[in-house]
């Protein structure tokens, strides 16, 4: 088994406001036209003015967010960098595309076909941090944040001594991408309020987001937020062998269902994928249950925004209630089992758990 | 050739992307890379880009793209002599 990979930090730029810190998730930002874009940070304080000015905004997302990471971690270069991503820079491959079709693959310009690259932010972090060590990336659709996640538990695990990774996750939405999914029903249509979206989860369809988020991960207890326990990964899985697993998961680490204090799923408002989250919520019917795509619609590495509000939760030992979707917030959070589902057919069990055990 | 170097200016600006930054900012002869604008290699491959787009002028040779480049000048000369748009 495993040893648990300890969360030193954790950084999110997202739809919400969750960058810089203040009042967890306050003011609550939604939209009304079917997705949700990122609340800018201030990426000149992460990124040098040179380089800035040919980065797109997932490439800003990205570095500043990794760069935040290590900051509150007190870390300057960690010993590896691990990403995932399910589209990478979506906004710098479009425009290579038009760039070749418009120019008839003549002049194209290479800022667009260098940046489109999944694992481009990963060398600028490199670059930044003067980090030599082990880099890579998982492209994976919505299991891209969790391989990076496990292949930092196997780094940590086979680790003679302390080492850090920075792992963490990147996507983006472009009208481009908005346009294409919509023609294959992605979308909900008539969602006044993204707040509201999980009131609609009778229909097909949900609301696209996007986000980044990083998070410094280490072997050792001292200092940390929470540790990841388990990652268990289902493609194309029937509910009932994820049920099976999440049973697996808690008997694996000396667990009841009560002793999971708060739940927090993806549940999006597809009528597709509320099966999976019905069932989690029926295995561990005394938890708390949070939801937060309504806060940050759907992507591939939504799941990123998860980890990072369990981090929060877990420092502030408070459930922000725009997160609540059932029952009451615990007094106190020890375990949080994160489950989330991506419409490839990619489902996710993560269980945390809080550094100050009783 | 002083509208040409300011239209050059302003095609430098875009390409490159130097937010903040007006033709009057750039000096005729001041070295595009290194001390003066402090460009690198891929804007380099930016300014070519431009030209072959722009001029219709595709530099081959490395030698000679390095002399071309060297200042908004040297480019507006190049740009004089060998320019087929």
């Amino acid at each position: 088994m495993m040893k648990p990979a300890y969360i030193l930090s954790a950084s999110a730029i997202s739809p919400q406001h969750t960058f810089e810190r203040g009042q967890l998730l306050q003011p609550i930002m939604s939209s009304n036209n079917g997705r949700l874009y990122v609340v800018d940070a201030d990426y000149r304080q992460y990124i040098n003015p040179v380089a800035i000015r040919r980065m797109s905004k997932v490439i800003k997302m990205g570095i500043s967010t990794a760069m935040n990471a290590l900051q509150q971690a007190g870390i300057a270069c960690p010993d590896a960098i691990i990403t995932g991503t399910g589209m990478g820079s979506m906004l710098d491959m479009e425009r290579f595309l038009k760039d070749m079709i418009q120019l008839e693959e003549e002049a194209l310009n290479p800022t667009f076909f260098i940046q489109s690259t999944y694992n481009s932010i990963n060398g600028w972090i490199a670059l930044q941090t003067k980090c030599n060590g082990y880099n890579q990336t998982f492209v994976h659709r919505g299991h891209s944040l969790e391989l990076s996640l496990l292949d930092a538990q196997l780094l940590l695990t086979e680790a003679e001594t302390t080492q850090t990774v920075l792992a963490g996750c990147f996507d983006e939405m472009t009208e481009e991408y908005f346009f294409i999914k919509n023609k294959i029903g992605y979308w909900k249509h008539d969602i006044p309020d993204s707040r509201n979206l999980l009131q609609h989860s009778d229909t097909p369809g949900t609301i696209g987001g996007e986000g980044a988020a990083f998070f410094t991960l280490t072997n050792q207890p001292a200092g940390a937020l929470c540790s990841i326990q388990e990652i268990k990964l289902y493609q194309d899985a029937e509910t009932s062998e994820v049920q099976t697993g999440m049973l697996q998961l808690l008997a694996n680490h000396g667990l009841q269902p009560a002793d999971i204090d708060l739940l927090l799923c993806g549940m999006n408002g597809d009528a597709r994928q509320q099966p999976l989250y019905q069932m989690a919520m029926d295995v561990l019917p005394s938890s708390a249950v949070g939801a937060f795509k309504q806060l940050t619609g759907e992507y591939a590495t939504a799941s990123g925004f998860a980890l990072w509000l369990a981090a929060e939760v877990f420092r502030t030992q408070q459930v922000p209630a725009p997160v609540l979707y059932k029952g009451t917030a615990p007094a106190r959070v020890r375990h949080i089992l994160l489950v989330n589902h991506y419409i490839t057919g990619n489902a996710s069990l993560v269980l945390l758990r809080g550094n100050q055990q009783p | 050739m002083e509208d040409l170097k300011v239209t050059l200016k302003q095609q430098i600006i875009e390409a490159l992307n130097l937010q903040g930054m007006t033709p009057a900012d750039i000096d005729d002869n001041a070295p595009l890379f290194g001390d003066g604008l402090g460009l690198d290699s891929i804007d380099s491959l930016e300014m070519m880009v431009l030209l072959e787009r722009n001029y219709g002028i595709k530099i081959e040779d490395a030698r000679e793209g390095r002399k071309v480049l060297e200042s908004v000048q040297s480019m507006a000369e190049y740009i004089q002599q060998h320019r087929k748009i």
